[in-house]
């Protein structure tokens, strides 16, 4: 059977980020990555999407502490 | 603790010193939550210093101190998301299906930036400083910017994003996709912006 008639392009491009973030589970699962099999063009555009994905995350970076926030908080907190 | 004349919860010392030393130690983690969300480092000291006030009021209800990581995220997600709420700021009107629609990859492809590349779409975002990707991000709207930002940092599943945000699993699904879909769109605007690509214009279908 042709596996990649029972998932569109377009339905798979919208499950792409549930399926980079594990997020997709028994059937959904199966039926995407049959298409993903079968489909060439969907699999580029996945690879696409999961490596933009790595670069947005890698950018974000850690944010140094401002100096005494921890102090200036606890007195807030201690009212 | 006790209730007090004015129905007000007091903390005795001993349960104020608790919380501290249960919530403190995750301040750098909200901190830099906090400036992800709003690039802006006094509004975020402020939604910190928020935060653990309002924590503290809640700290009582508090039933499992093992969860205090993800509630301290979810507090300051739902403050997050309520001051732009009460600033009136727009939340995504615009048309879901052109977002649906809209496609990076094949723009790049269709613009073609680098001829002679034979890696044009990794060779496309590579060009993007670190604070033009920050920025994009920024650009979201609260409600798609809040999931995001704790995926890429804080690793939640979708499960936890959905008791964070209050909202069911779909919801969560639906707002990471097009809050990548908006993120796309916006490095797509800066690209044209710098003169990266041809401002090359989708024919109207």
């Amino acid at each position: 059977m042709d596996t990649t008639k029972r998932l569109s392009c377009d339905d798979t491009v919208r499950q792409f980020f549930a399926y980079l973030d594990r997020a997709l589970t028994g059937e959904p699962l199966e039926a995407l990555e049959a298409h993903l099999h079968a489909c060439l063009d969907c699999c580029e555009k996945l690879e696409f999407s999961r490596k933009l994905d790595a670069f947005v995350r890698d950018r974000l970076g850690d944010e140094p502490l401002p100096e005494r926030i921890e102090e200036r908080i606890r007195r807030r907190i201690r009212g | 603790m006790r209730q007090g004349a004015a129905g007000v919860i007091e903390m005795d010392s001993e349960s104020q010193r608790r919380f501290e030393d249960l919530a403190l130690p995750h301040l750098k983690s909200l901190y830099g939550y906090a400036m992800k969300l709003t690039g802006n480092a006094a509004v975020a000291e402020d939604l910190v210093q928020e935060t653990f006030l309002k924590a503290l009021q809640a700290f009582p209800t508090l039933r499992n101190s093992l969860h205090i990581r993800p509630w301290l995220f979810q507090i300051l997600s739902r403050l997050a998301i309520d001051r732009h709420r009460t600033e009136n700021r727009e939340v995504a009107t615009e048309a879901f299906e052109d977002l649906d629609r809209f496609s990076l990859y094949d723009l790049i492809g269709q613009d073609d930036p680098f001829p002679y590349s034979d890696r044009l779409h990794d060779d496309f975002v590579a060009q993007f400083r670190d604070e033009e990707v920050r920025d994009a991000l920024r650009g979201l709207p609260e409600a798609y910017r809040v999931p995001l930002v704790l995926l890429y940092t804080e690793e939640m599943s979708y499960r936890e994003l959905a008791e964070v945000l209050g909202c069911p699993v779909g919801t969560v699904m639906s707002r990471l996709h097009r809050g990548r879909k908006i993120l796309e769109r916006e490095l797509w605007e800066c690209a044209k912006r710098r003169g990266l690509v041809k401002t090359w214009t989708p024919p109207n279908d």
